[in-house]
């Protein structure tokens, strides 16, 4: 006996039934993705503006390359510095000691964790590079040389990073992700010369205001000086017994200095402390910039690595330390000598007396008698780039300079000597000495070419220590691998660092060094 | 692909004719009454179904059932509830006419549910040939259960759940026979009354300083409201949910109304809880002579005596408490022939036994149920809404590197106080060692002081439509939506050594996830003779949503604020604020086909083809199949008489699935992020932030699985042996990509993890009178991890170890022939004279290709290299055990859980950071365990297998008792009210020598094993009452 709602349900119910059922989602089977908080390359590079925020992603990693992972490379194995093992702090796995000791392997704690940065941080700028290059190649945009000309110079300086620590790298100029074999370091040299004579010609000489940190020209030269200064190791071979060097560059290192030198915006400071200061970006000296913020992500923080937990605050890690023989090598009569803090210590922005955490007055000590066990205050500390007033937290707005004019005039100097001009070059050391010494000491100009040559790699350690030059220039003047402090005489293959075992891992066409 | 829409319209059609064609069928119907054959008391809650065609009734609780519009004919019915034998009659239907058949069942001693909810449908237990574990919450509710994850623990074997930690929600790690996943979650799908739930994070995890891991988004579901869960563990029994289903299938079955007499129930419980076990550090004297003894020896500065407070303060004890728990539940339930409800409402508010953490949990549920057309059509209607809020202390999870108040709780000075009142001012505040961002900070003071909240809210609704076309073919459709909305919250105060150097710092993000799920699907029953057939295909879409924002200001003029106005910060953290959505879908086809022989032969084949937008664009589909069988030897002739009243053997293979990979992972994608500096400004930087894989497809796992279930005695003594191979393959792993690269790794699929197990469960109904029932049960399992392959991959680093002094140090390494969870590092061997500790030195032989051949011992080192480090521990346990009883005698009835995990390694990275006494160096304290080791005082902390400990563990999970009367008051005539007392974690037996072996802390891919500065576990009380009304 229907009622009259059931009979009204059983009509109603399949019809809503058959509603439901047929109405199914819209794209039932569409399975396209939709990225909203993240873009594809399909669509972005269409204006200036979007090309700007690509070139600043590449350049973002400048920031990243030059003052990570290569800096250290170059420093704590080099005879800069050391990081010293304190108490519970700063044992971190041995890399430390590994890196002083130079006993580094292509699956050692030091080759998987920073030697494998220092080869990802570049490479991914190169990567970072080529998406941009791609990208615009085939799009009509304004100032399309210009932008070209600045991807491919901050390529070639990513290359040349590798290829200084590494060797001959593959050269890739695509987006692919692909396995790939290594060319030689000749070919990576020549790459990298190519690469920066070519992108010169786009770019200016300086940028407006507005864009202060973008690639010049001078740029371009003071790279390729440093490059042709360094051409007997680059283009050289090495083999399980060392380095066999190739042709030297040193008329061409003395054409790119001198295009430098006659750049008349570039000029030494009267003070070099002025070219570390937070307001160094007005420096004349600075001809290659990574340009810094007192932000997160954009600053330069390298108070953190060296100075005592208690000298700072946000509190510093007490790491780095002078080595004593650098240390003891400066003339006390040297200006630069002050960058380094030695004795009695006082809080940076204070200038309040501090003490260690046991509450003894804090003292860094020239020596550090055991490396393995020092002490709060063992060594003494770098503090060439001094806190930034406007920092914010740990973050300094401080510029790091990539190369500046000082080194520009010694690179000239030291091809100059080789080339038998050892006046000529001692008179360029000089000036660069000069601001350095009140009264004046200028090298004698009777030093012999074998003299000068030596004297020149010290002003460059005096100019240049903590700057991430060191490694590069101990192994072209071959101290590299004689016994130092606190390392035993080296196998002679370390001139280059192992491919660190992940990334033989990720690309079988990797060769390792040899040797490794 | 074609969309289903003609299946579909067909589908409709058909059941249009349908409902024309019906109205002729003469139909009868079928009445009776349930009770228990020993006592004659009537049993509710019994699944009476007429075999072979689906249809069924619950009984109500005078025992009574009725099922109408049967079409006239003979039928067997069965009836079937937990805990009882199951029994068949035979009836005959007549046209108009109402068949009586009564059952009187005996109880047997199995826990296993008789009518199972297999996916997308229910089956028999004797046609089930996959493997399937059964729950039931009466048994398992006991407690305090937080979650419903919970209630799996030590009751099911093959499950290992994992709590991370001991905070209030604490995540868990459920693995259902073992991760086999590296880089993908190895997490199970979890489905609510069908619906497959997303069991994502539902609130931000780490904020600001606080670097949490998720707390368990099912504590969102009240565990009153559960009548049951059922675990899907093999590839045959899983097969049904595709790519969801590789990691195993955890069914929740919700209470739901039955027809009858109104219920009313109000169950509440109020407990408290303490810490289980402490940490031993120096405590205020202890700390005083040590110190005052090492400056005398000259090994300590004389100034390090200025540092002595003279205070004693057990900073463990200052920070721990004893906190209470109540629970309060309220749910009315009913019904009448055609309609059904149930609805409940709960509070529940647990404090954490560390300062300043809690849970809260408010949450209604209600569904209904309505019959109509002669109960040709069953609407159902299912709606959970809950809220819950998280009170997170800095930092539960990991410890940080300083500031954090477990970190501070073990270094803190024991010799100064708590709080000092001010000299100047008078006004009493907490201690720290001095002014602004100190390093070593007041761990009482941070818990009291840094607000970091979360309040989530979620709501599940779902809507199910069950239509009989025919009398053996059903149509339903189960349409749901669950959403939630997560907003964590963190204020960071500058009176805080935390805030200080930001001047306050206010942190929100928000998080909302939405999932929409359509199911329609067929189902067809059918049987002829002794063959019986069941055939389901479906079609089911799922669309997954998220959307993110973050803010985070600081510099704030005054404390006052808290994060409720973090405009009044001075400065905004542009690097922190943002916001993010993604999107994703999974599309589906799907059948299952039962088939039954005799009641004794039993074949199972599933099949589902599965669409996710996640994966690369030519791999997108994947097809599922699995095949199952089982035989009933003990129905064989041959078998009569014998031992076993049950005796069936199963095997199955299947193929799943995983797709919990993020979405968007196959594209090249390009993101805001690194920044330049161009004239003085930072420039955003648009880069790219992921690799292109279009090659990105499902992981795949196949599993193997056969087994036995036996019963004895008459049914007296029942169990099962199963032994399963589980091979994943193409794994979705992060690897490194060939530079360059535009980051350094991409997910891939790459390499093979092999899972093999063997899972025994035996319960005995010792005793079982009408007043006396005792019985007992055992679970066990056995399971085997290895890495098979990992591509050209030689080994992955994991396991980062954590604390001062430990940077780039890892504890385990992925590597094929191995487990995952292998410890890697130096054996250490001893202490030379001076006190430095000493490790094995070996030299490793090459072969030509550089490969390692061979180590040999030699000597001793003081700093191991890379040959020194081997394999020194497995985070795997060798086996593990439950055993659970439950006694019933008269009025009262008692039980107890135990578990058992053996021969696994932990990591103590607590004790390898904190047992250093050079923390005196520093004024900071350290484990008592330090005094007597021979290290020095100037030794750095150094991984190595000193550290790995046995983390074996047998655990008395929960003891309860209880009381069942009746109140001499009118309205509980005829009703029951019952008083508990119940215990959790009452005890446990260890060598570990940290707050718990059972811990987890997120390190690195993969990793497990590794206890670091966890929130400790408790222990739980609680007095609790059950009334009916």
């Amino acid at each position: 006996m229907p009622t009259s709602f059931s009979r009204s349900i059983r009509l109603a119910v399949p019809a809503l039934l058959a509603v439901a059922m047929v109405v199914t989602p819209q794209g039932c089977t569409d399975l396209a993705e939709s990225p909203f908080s993240v873009i594809t390359p399909d669509n972005f590079y269409r204006n200036d503006d979007e090309v700007r925020a690509g070139l600043a992603a590449v350049y973002s990693q400048l920031n990243t390359a030059s003052t990570g992972n290569l800096r250290y490379l170059n420093q704590i194995p080099a005879d800069d510095e050391v990081i010293p093992v304190r108490g519970q702090d700063w044992f971190d796995n041995g890399a430390h000691l590994e890196a002083q000791r130079h006993t580094w392997q292509a699956g050692s704690p030091l080759a998987l964790g920073t030697i494998n940065s220092a080869w990802t941080q570049n490479f991914t700028g190169v990567a970072r590079a080529n998406v941009l290059l791609n990208a615009i190649q085939d799009l009509p945009l304004a100032n399309k040389p210009r932008t070209l000309a600045e991807a491919r110079l901050l390529r070639a300086y990513f290359y040349y990073n590798l290829m200084d620590l590494f060797g001959g790298v593959p050269i890739v100029t695509d987006v692919e992700v692909a396995a790939r074999a290594r060319e030689t370091r000749a070919a990576t040299y020549a790459f990298i010369e190519k690469e920066l004579t070519e992108a010169r010609n786009d770019l200016p000489v300086t940028w407006p205001a507005a864009d202060y940190g973008r690639a010049t020209k001078g740029w371009v030269d003071a790279m390729l000086a440093s490059l042709y200064v360094n051409a007997e190791v680059f283009t050289g071979t090495v083999t399980a017994s060392g380095l066999q060097k190739g042709p030297p560059q040193w008329q061409k290192a003395i054409d790119a200095a001198d295009r430098v030198l006659s750049n008349t915006s570039y000029r030494l400071t009267a003070d070099q402390a002025a070219n570390f200061r937070a307001d160094n970006n007005t420096s004349p000296e600075i001809v290659m910039v990574s340009a810094r913020r007192p932000e997160a992500g954009l600053s330069l923080n390298f108070i953190s690595n060296s100075l005592h937990y208690n000298q700072f605050s946000p509190s510093p890690n007490n790491g780095w330390s002078v080595e004593p023989p650098t240390y003891r090598k400066f003339d006390p009569e040297d200006k630069r000598r002050a960058a380094i803090l030695e004795g009695p210590q006082f809080n940076i922005v204070t200038a309040a007396p501090v003490n260690d955490r046991a509450g003894v007055r804090l003292n860094f000590t020239i020596d550090i008698p055991d490396i393995t066990q020092a002490t709060e205050g063992n060594g003494t500390r770098m503090y060439k780039w001094p806190f930034d007033p406007a920092r914010t937290g740990t973050n300094h707005g401080n510029d790091y300079a990539i190369y500046r004019l000082a080194e520009i005039y010694l690179i000239k100097a030291e091809a100059l000597n080789e080339l038998g001009r050892t006046a000529e070059a001692i008179a360029l050391v000089n000036l660069v000495r000069a601001r350095a010494f009140s009264p004046p000491k200028p090298l004698a100009t009777s030093l012999t070419q074998a003299q000068a040559r030596v004297a020149i790699f010290d002003e460059r350690q005096f100019e240049l220590i903590d700057e991430g030059k060191r490694r590069t220039d101990q192994i072209r003047q071959g101290t590299w691998l004689a016994a130092s402090w606190n390392k035993s005489a080296d196998v002679p293959f370390s001139v280059l660092m192992p491919i660190p075992q992940s990334q033989v891992d990720a690309n079988p066409l990797l060769e390792q060094n040899p040797g490794y | 692909m074609r969309c289903p829409r003609l299946l579909l319209g067909a589908l409709a059609h058909a059941l249009f004719s349908a409902a024309a064609a019906h109205a002729q069928t003469p139909t009868g119907s079928i009445t009776g009454r349930v009770v228990d054959s020993t006592s004659q008391q009537p049993i509710g809650n019994v699944n009476v179904v007429i075999d072979g065609t689906g249809r069924g009734a619950v009984t109500r609780s005078d025992g009574g059932f009725l099922l109408r519009a049967i079409p006239a004919g003979s039928y067997r019915v069965r009836a079937a509830r937990i805990g009882f034998v199951a029994q068949t009659h035979e009836v005959t239907v007549a046209a108009g006419a109402v068949a009586t058949v009564q059952f009187g069942l005996v109880t047997a001693a199995t826990t296993l549910t008789e009518l199972v909810v297999t996916g997308y449908g229910t089956q028999r237990r004797e046609a089930i040939t996959g493997s399937v574990s059964t729950v039931s919450a009466d048994e398992a509710n006991v407690g305090q259960v937080t979650a419903p994850t919970q209630m799996l623990q030590g009751r099911v074997a093959g499950v290992s759940i994992t709590q991370n930690n001991g905070g209030p929600g604490a995540g868990v790690q459920v693995r259902i026979r073992g991760g086999t996943s590296i880089s993908a979650s190895n997490e199970p799908l979890y489905v609510i009354d069908g619906v497959p739930i997303n069991n994502t994070a539902v609130e931000p995890t780490s904020l600001g300083q606080n670097n949490s891991l998720p707390r368990n988004p099912l504590t969102l579901i009240n565990p009153t409201d559960i009548e049951a869960i059922t675990v899907l563990k093999d590839a045959s029994a899983t097969a049904i949910y595709g790519s969801r289903g590789a990691n195993g299938v955890v069914q929740i079955t919700t209470r739901r109304g039955r027809e009858g007499r109104p219920e009313l129930t109000y169950d509440t419980y109020t407990g408290w809880s303490s810490p289980s076990r402490r940490l031993d550090v120096l405590d205020g004297d202890e700390y005083r002579a040590f110190v005052q003894g090492e400056v005398a020896a000259g090994r300590l500065a004389q100034t390090r005596l200025a540092a002595l407070g003279s205070d004693n303060t057990d900073w463990e004890q200052a920070l721990l408490r004893t906190a209470g728990t109540q629970s309060h539940n309220v749910a009315f339930a009913g019904g009448a022939a055609n309609t059904q409800y149930r609805g409940s409402l709960s509070m529940f508010d647990q404090h954490g036994i560390v300062l300043s953490s809690g849970l809260q949990r408010l949450s209604g549920r209600i569904n209904a149920s309505q019959r109509a057309m002669d109960n040709r059509l069953r609407l159902g209607f299912n709606l959970n809404t809950s809220q819950v809020k998280n009170d997170y202390v800095v930092s539960e999870n990991t410890g940080g590197f300083t500031g954090t108040v477990f970190t501070n709780m073990l270094i803190m000075n024991p010799t100064q106080p708590v709080r000092v009142t001010d000299a100047v001012t008078g006004v009493e505040r907490f201690y720290e060692i001095g002014t602004g961002a100190v390093p070593v900070r007041n761990p009482v003071a941070i818990a009291e002081q840094v607000n970091d909240d979360g309040i989530s809210r979620r709501t599940l609704g779902n809507a199910t439509v069950d239509f009989d076309i025919l009398s053996n073919l059903t149509a339903q459709i189960n349409a749901a939506t669950d959403r939630s909305n997560g907003v964590r919250s963190a204020y960071y105060p500058k009176i805080s050594p935390l805030g200080a150097s930001t001047n306050g710092d206010a942190l929100i993000g928000e998080l909302s996830n939405t999932t929409n799920t359509l199911q329609t699907y067929l189902t067809f029953h059918g049987s002829l003779a002794a063959h019986s057939v069941e055939v389901l295909g479906g079609y089911e879409f799922n669309q997954y949503s998220t959307v993110s924002s973050n803010l985070e200001a600081q510099s704030f003029i005054t404390d006052a604020f808290s994060y409720n106005n973090v405009g009044a910060g001075a400065v905004l953290q542009s690097g922190f604020v943002g916001s993010g959505r993604s999107d994703s879908r999974l599309v589906s086809f799907f059948g299952r086909a039962n088939y039954g022989f005799k009641d004794r032969y039993f074949l199972t084949a599933a099949v589902r083809r599965d669409g996710s937008s996640r994966f690369g664009s030519g791999n997108k589909w994947a097809v599922f199949p699995a095949l199952s069988a089982s035989w009933l030897l003990s129905g064989e002739n041959f078998m009569r008489g014998g031992p076993f009243s049950e005796l069936r053997i199963k095997g199955g293979y299947g193929l799943n699935g995983s797709q919990e990979i993020s979405p968007y992972s196959s594209l090249i994608t390009l993101g805001t992020g690194p920044r330049a500096s161009f004239g003085e400004t930072g420039v955003v930087g648009v880069s790219p932030n992921r690799n292109p894989n279009p090659d990105l497809k499902w992981e795949q796992t196949a599993q193997w699985n056969v087994g036995v279930d036996y019963g004895l005695g008459g049914g007296r003594y029942t169990g099962s042996l199963e032994y399963y191979v589980k091979n994943t393959n193409d794994l979705l792993l992060t690897v490194n990509v060939p530079q360059p690269a535009v980051v350094a790794d991409r997910l891939e699929n790459i390499g093979s993890v092999r899972n093999a197990g063997l899972e025994y469960l035996f319960d005995a109904r010792l005793l079982s009178r009408a007043d006396l029932d005792l019985s007992l049960g055992l679970l066990g399992s056995v399971e085997r991890n290895s890495v098979v392959s990992l591509g050209k991959t030689a080994f992955i680093t994991s396991g980062g170890v954590s604390g001062q002094g430990q940077t780039g140090q890892m504890s385990q390494r992925i590597m094929p022939g191995y487990a995952l969870g292998t410890f890697y590092g130096p054996e250490y061997v001893g202490v030379d004279a001076q006190g430095r500790q000493l490790f094995a030195k070996y030299d490793v032989q090459k072969d030509a290709t550089g490969a390692t051949t061979g180590r040999t011992r030699n000597g001793e080192t003081l700093t191991p290299t890379a040959n020194d480090y081997g394999v020194i521990g497995n985070a795997n346990p060798n086996f593990s055990l439950g055993g659970r009883g439950q006694l019933r005698a008269g009025r009262f009835d008692a039980s107890f859980l135990v578990r058992g995990v053996f021969g696994q390694d932990v990591l103590n990275n607590t004790a390898l950071v904190y047992s250093t006494k050079g923390n005196a160096l520093q004024d900071k304290n350290f484990l008592k365990s330090a005094l007597t080791d021979p290290i020095g005082i100037t030794q750095p902390a150094i991984f190595s297998s000193r550290w790995i400990e046995d983390g074996s563990f047998v655990r008395l999970q929960n003891v309860t008792v209880g009381y069942t009367f009746t109140l001499p008051v009118a309205w509980q005539r005829g009703h029951t009210t019952r008083v508990y007392v119940s215990g959790d974690n009452l005890l446990m037996k260890t060598s570990y020598t940290g707050y718990d072996p059972e811990a987890f802390t997120s390190s690195g891919l993969a990793s497990r094993g590794i206890d670091y500065l966890n929130y400790p576990n408790p222990r739980t009380v609680l007095l609790g009452a059950h009334l009916e009304f």
